[in-house]
């Protein structure tokens, strides 16, 4: 007797257990006609590629996870949509002349398809650790090689342990879909980096901002520890924040980057506004007063942490950084 | 009271064994990456370690078994584990996998990257044997030692044959049990308390310690001859 009502309480349980899930699940308006072109498990990732017919988008996800990993426009593959791929463009405004550049994580080839387009001079190795993400990337987000990309198959850390050349530019947009690569975000990654820069050179990379990422701090004082200038460019509110690391002695102002920025904008009819994306947010962080430590090969838990819901970290404060650099 | 020193031993080397397996991932992969490829091959370390500790620490548990021998087998472990991070970057510097195809900085040499449309993809090294290589020279030797903690505390603990199949089910189970709170406890906080090398320096001390404690309870029996 008291078993079958056992079994009957727990029937009821599961069943609204489910129906919550099913219900939680539809919460997410943007799936309402989404059509998942492709899905694939990977040695490291589940890929997924869907489609958003109604806002005319293909999105490449991770897992089971909502995070776009990149995201393109159907009709127009080239265009950045993804702000902060369009911040991440600011760097070849701060080095205009860079001849050669390197790109660690494909994701959906967003970047690359546009540096293609607009900087088909640049030399651009791409490094990606999953051979089956270049793949749906040619598959199915228009990428294609020119005589100047190369894509190596590696885990970031071995290509810049084995690497020979030196690059200008070098873009950090290594994630999967929840978490950080914790050997990819410590001050042994930060010097094998750095020594791959040519003098003068620029490192750009891509972080979670402070409200989902406890470890923001420790990671922007690894460029503090390795640059003798740092700035960050926030990507207006989609919760990523770029970090650029410079080997030059000199500051550049806010003026000087967004006349650079527009200048790159215009010449290189990059088809959205540059400078804005500069002018509105940069920030300069080198003397910025910060008393976490860097991540270190040892100690860097970066990888327990997922990407929580903000209510989970309620952060201190937007992260001002300083407006301009100090008078010398 | 000496049964309860030996399953203490049995659950605590458990957990060590499991604590410096999650150390030997978060070893390796600066080096390597966090490749399935490196999982799996370091995993399997282990397990080869275990069968080969289970194997040697049974034939070791007949020939006169006695509480002394096995605080040896938990101390040299401990020593062994303490000396890692002493010699693990020259292991992992001396298994890297340097060979393989050109990189770009060759690719310019060689008249560089695609034509046409043809993406030009340069395809990884093998990791799977330098990983081998590197997890057997640095965690064969603790697997192998903590491997043989099982069969010989059974053999310890177990008096008669009528009472061997619950008797090497407890030590079974307390060490599984170990091993079950070694790794949760590795993952959710030591890692991120500690670092990997105090974590593998604190591990080493542990099984220093069982075998000193094992020790004196070996000497503490002899004086006073008790009932085990």
């Amino acid at each position: 007797m008291r078993h079958s009502r056992i079994v009957a309480l727990a029937a009821v349980l599961a069943t609204a257990a489910l129906t919550a899930m099913l219900a939680l699940q539809g919460a997410g308006g943007r799936d309402a006609g989404a059509v998942v072109r492709y899905e694939y498990e990977s040695k490291y990732f589940k890929i997924r590629v869907v489609d958003y017919p109604d806002e005319g988008r293909r999105c490449l996800h991770f897992s089971r996870s909502r995070g776009v990993q990149s995201s393109m426009f159907l009709d127009d593959p080239v265009k950045l949509d993804l702000r902060y791929s369009k911040t991440m463009m600011a760097a070849l405004a701060l080095k205009p002349e860079a001849k050669d550049l390197l790109l660690v994580g494909l994701g959906g080839a967003s970047i690359p398809k546009f540096i293609q387009k607009h900087f088909p001079d640049l030399r651009m190795d791409i490094v990606e650790l999953d051979p089956d993400v270049v793949r749906v990337c040619q598959e199915y987000f228009a990428f294609k090689g020119t005589p100047n990309t190369r894509v190596v198959v590696m885990d970031g850390r071995m290509y810049f342990k084995r690497a020979e050349k030196k690059y200008d530019v070098i873009l950090l947009d290594a994630y999967a879909a929840d978490h950080i690569p914790f050997h990819l975000t410590t001050r042994e990654f930060i010097a094998l980096v750095k020594d791959r820069l040519k003098p003068g050179g620029l490192v750009a990379s891509n972080l979670w901002e402070h409200v989902v990422n406890r470890f923001y701090h420790a990671e922007l004082k690894t460029f503090q520890e390795a640059f003798p200038q740092v700035y960050l460019l926030p990507a207006g509110t989609s919760g990523n924040i770029i970090v650029f690391g410079s080997a030059e002695t000199d500051p550049v102002s806010r003026e000087e980057w967004v006349r650079r920025a527009r200048a790159v904008a215009r010449g290189r009819d990059l088809g959205f506004d540059l400078g804005d994306l500069v002018g509105e947010e940069y920030r300069y962080y080198t003397d910025r007063p910060n008393a976490e430590k860097a991540l270190t090969d040892d100690m860097a838990p970066i990888d327990t942490m997922r990407r929580e819901h903000p209510k989970f970290f309620p952060g201190t404060g937007p992260d001002s950084g300083q407006e301009e650099p100090a008078a010398p | 009271m000496i049964r309860t020193v030996i399953l203490a031993a049995v659950f605590l080397a458990g957990a060590a064994l499991m604590s410096l397996e999650m150390a030997s991932f978060r070893l390796v992969q600066p080096e390597f990456g966090s490749d399935i490829v490196v999982w799996g091959s370091l995993i399997s370390v282990f397990l080869g370690g275990l069968a080969i500790g289970a194997y040697l620490g049974g034939r070791l548990a007949d020939r006169g078994p006695a509480m002394w021998k096995l605080a040896l087998v938990l101390a040299v472990a401990g020593v062994v584990t303490l000396t890692l991070p002493l010699y693990a970057g020259a292991v992992l510097d001396w298994m890297y996998p340097g060979e393989g195809a050109p990189l770009p900085a060759e690719w310019d040499r060689a008249g560089g990257g695609a034509s046409g449309d043809q993406l030009a993809v340069y395809e990884p090294p093998d990791l799977r044997w330098p990983v081998l290589g590197a997890g057997l020279l640095l965690f064969a030797g603790p697997s192998i030692l903590l491997g043989m903690v099982t069969p010989y505390s059974a053999r310890l603990l177990i008096r008669s044959i009528p009472s061997l199949g619950r008797g090497v089910g407890q030590v079974s189970a307390v060490s599984t049990v170990g091993s079950i709170l070694g790794t949760l406890a590795t993952a959710f906080y030591l890692v991120a308390w500690m670092g990997t090398r105090w974590l593998l320096a604190a591990n080493g001390l542990v099984l220093l310690g069982l075998g000193v404690m094992l020790a004196l309870a070996h000497l503490a029996a002899r004086r006073t001859p008790q009932k085990v």
